[in-house]
């Protein structure tokens, strides 16, 4: 494994980053558009990962950096999916294109 | 690390933050210890105090000179000083606003508030004085995490659950965006430390790299403009500001946007500043005429946006838009004035914008409607309130004798003293002149329409207090300014800010 080039793991991350993108923007179940932006999330990670060993200035740091973007990604999912539940409770629904109440 | 080392930290320097802290903490137990029917409002003025305390400690301190610790993660310099007055002076004034803000009973603030926006000012006050892109990134998620719940805050209100969903969502793809030009930067240099990061950046090697690192630059800033609701990352600010609680509002838009002209700042500039680009120029120079292009474009879309509109609220996160794209014109530019452009600016911006949304806050919660007609005769409810109102709304127009003209005049001075961006000198100008339509409108409400209803609109004391002070030093900012400028140019030390520690 340790032969893959680093631009396979860069690659990797930018296609997953640009469907996380994708999925934030287009998607209309509120759900999934949290999931996309973990998957934007971690394609950063990935890019961390493989920076810190492969990199042509590899450290350590850029593990203990994915390290903490994992936490804080835990943490972001928590409080949106917990936003997501009190919308829910008032409005019935997890649709996107529903929620347009501060059109006006 | 070793207990000698971590006992060998000046931890003193550390103070204000650590108060707020420890004010967070105890107000979530207390919060937790206390019987569930008992009024949270008094909860406020603790809060209040840690806040006072942190900025007594701040005081203590300003004498002090460049100080890092915890491994050069965390820096006191004067950058960080200057910065940190601003969001704790915003924070307590914000405060004072959420102690009056009542609908009943039941909409009363709940614990979490007071706890939420300690931490999130912990956030802001931590990005101030990061020197590692590991810390920044932790204090400027704390800052998100927390506002993110707080605009969320009224949770049977339909409109502030959905304020608070498309905050977290826009957050979310901003904060992926951010981290993967973090990423690339890291990947480049090897280092987290900024200080490392300019090193590694300044050595002829990475011109191998050199589009590689453009893209992460604006990739980053691109993801760090959603903090300052500028473009591309403007859209979540009308809805946010319309749906989340009004002192939530002005936390957003007052301290949440300064932490953000705070991580652009020290994050890129220290980092780039010795970058080379990808001709001969270096790498700021080159991607001046972007930024340029987004301060221009945050300036016309918020002020042309902002004058069709009815809602009162809608019409000032408009505005809040087109005052980032003022403010993000020094740093377009890059001139040796930026600093105290961009700082002067965000300290009469605290005070005016605080001010609006003190009686936005008064005058809606009497009308209970958020539609600019609430604000039809104030003049002749409440003739006091209706002044203040004007100068705050003149201020942010930039009128003379406030201090929203000086503001602005600094950063037209920046925006000339470069050369070659007249043009964006021009926008400002022009935008300027058609900002004025939509504030004239409110003033017009106020005083040549007749009243809708009837009754004055009386004002609690926390309300007047932060009224009175902002309406205080929005005059004296825009008449006597040299009193902040002075301080300003005691404390500030430009080259201790692209330094590293020795």
């Amino acid at each position: 494994m340790s032969s893959l080039p680093l631009p396979v793991f860069l690659v990797l991350a930018l296609i997953l980053f640009c469907i996380g993108l994708f999925g934030a923007l287009t998607k209309r179940n509120a759900v999934i558009v949290l999931i996309s932006i973990e998957l934007m999330l971690n394609a950063v990670n990935i890019n961390l990962v493989a920076f810190s060993k492969y990199g042509p200035n590899p450290g350590i740091t850029g593990q203990i950096f994915s390290l903490f973007t994992i936490t804080v990604a835990a943490a972001e999912a928590a409080v949106g999916l917990a936003i997501l539940f009190a919308l829910y409770r008032n409005r019935r629904t997890v649709n996107v294109n529903e929620m347009d109440q501060l059109k006006r | 690390m070793e207990l000698e080392t971590i006992r060998s930290y000046d931890w003193g320097i550390m103070a204000p933050e650590l108060i707020i802290l420890g004010a967070a903490t105890i107000l979530s137990l207390a919060d937790l210890l206390m019987p569930k029917k008992a009024s949270r409002r008094y909860l406020a003025i603790f809060a209040f105090l840690g806040v006072a305390c942190a900025l007594v400690a701040l005081f203590m301190q300003l004498d002090n000179g460049v100080i890092s610790i915890l491994a050069d993660t965390y820096r006191f310099d004067s950058f960080s000083k200057a910065f940190k007055l601003l969001f704790l002076i915003g924070t307590g004034l914000i405060l004072l606003l959420a102690f009056d803000d009542r609908k009943g009973e039941r909409d009363e603030y709940r614990g979490e508030f007071y706890y939420l926006l300690l931490t999130a000012l912990l956030g802001a006050m931590m990005m101030a004085s990061s020197a590692d892109m590991i810390t920044l990134f932790v204090g400027l998620e704390l800052l998100s995490l927390s506002s993110y719940i707080m605009a969320g805050l009224r949770k049977r209100d339909r409109q502030s659950n959905e304020a608070a969903f498309k905050y977290v969502v826009n957050g979310g793809i901003s904060t992926a965006i951010t981290l993967f030009g973090m990423s690339y930067i890291f990947g480049l240099t090897g280092e987290t430390n900024l200080y490392a990061i300019q090193n590694a950046l300044g050595d002829p090697t990475i011109l191998q790299n050199q589009f590689l690192l453009v893209f992460a630059f604006l990739i980053t800033f691109v993801g760090l403009s959603f903090k300052i609701a500028t473009v591309p990352f403007q859209m979540w600010a009308p809805d946010v500001y319309h749906g989340a609680p009004i002192p939530v509002t002005a936390f957003l838009s007052v301290v949440s946007k300064a932490a953000g002209f705070v991580i652009m700042i020290r994050f890129l500039l220290v980092t780039f500043i010795a970058a080379p680009g990808v001709a001969e120029k270096p790498l700021l120079q080159e991607v001046q005429p972007y930024l340029a292009i987004l301060a221009g474009a945050s300036m016309i879309i918020g002020n042309l946006i902002a004058l069709r509109q009815r809602n009162i609220k809608r019409m000032f996160a408009y505005s809040s838009i087109a005052q980032a794209g003022y403010i993000l014109v020094p740093f377009a530019v890059i001139s040796g004035l930026m600093f105290e452009a961009v700082w002067f600016y965000l300290l009469a911006y605290l005070f005016m914008n605080i001010g609006v949304f003190a009686i936005i806050q008064l005058v809606t919660a009497k009308s209970g409607s958020t539609d600019i007609s609430s604000f039809a005769g104030l003049y002749r409810r409440s003739p006091w309130i209706a002044v203040c109102m004007t100068i705050f709304v003149l201020s942010l127009a930039g009128f003379p004798a406030t201090a929203g003209f000086i503001g602005k005049f600094g950063i037209f001075m920046s925006a000339l003293s470069t050369g070659a961006h007249y043009w964006l000198a021009g926008i400002m100008i022009a935008t300027t002149v058609v900002s004025y339509f939509y504030y004239f409108n409110v003033i017009g409400q106020m005083f040549f329409r007749s009243e809708e209803e009837a009754g004055k609109v009386s004002i609690p004391g926390g309300v007047l207090t932060v009224t009175a002070v902002c309406v205080i030093s929005t005059l004296v900012l825009g008449i006597l300014p040299h009193t902040a400028l002075e301080f300003f140019y005691n404390q500030f030390d430009l080259s201790q800010f692209f330094t590293p520690t020795k």
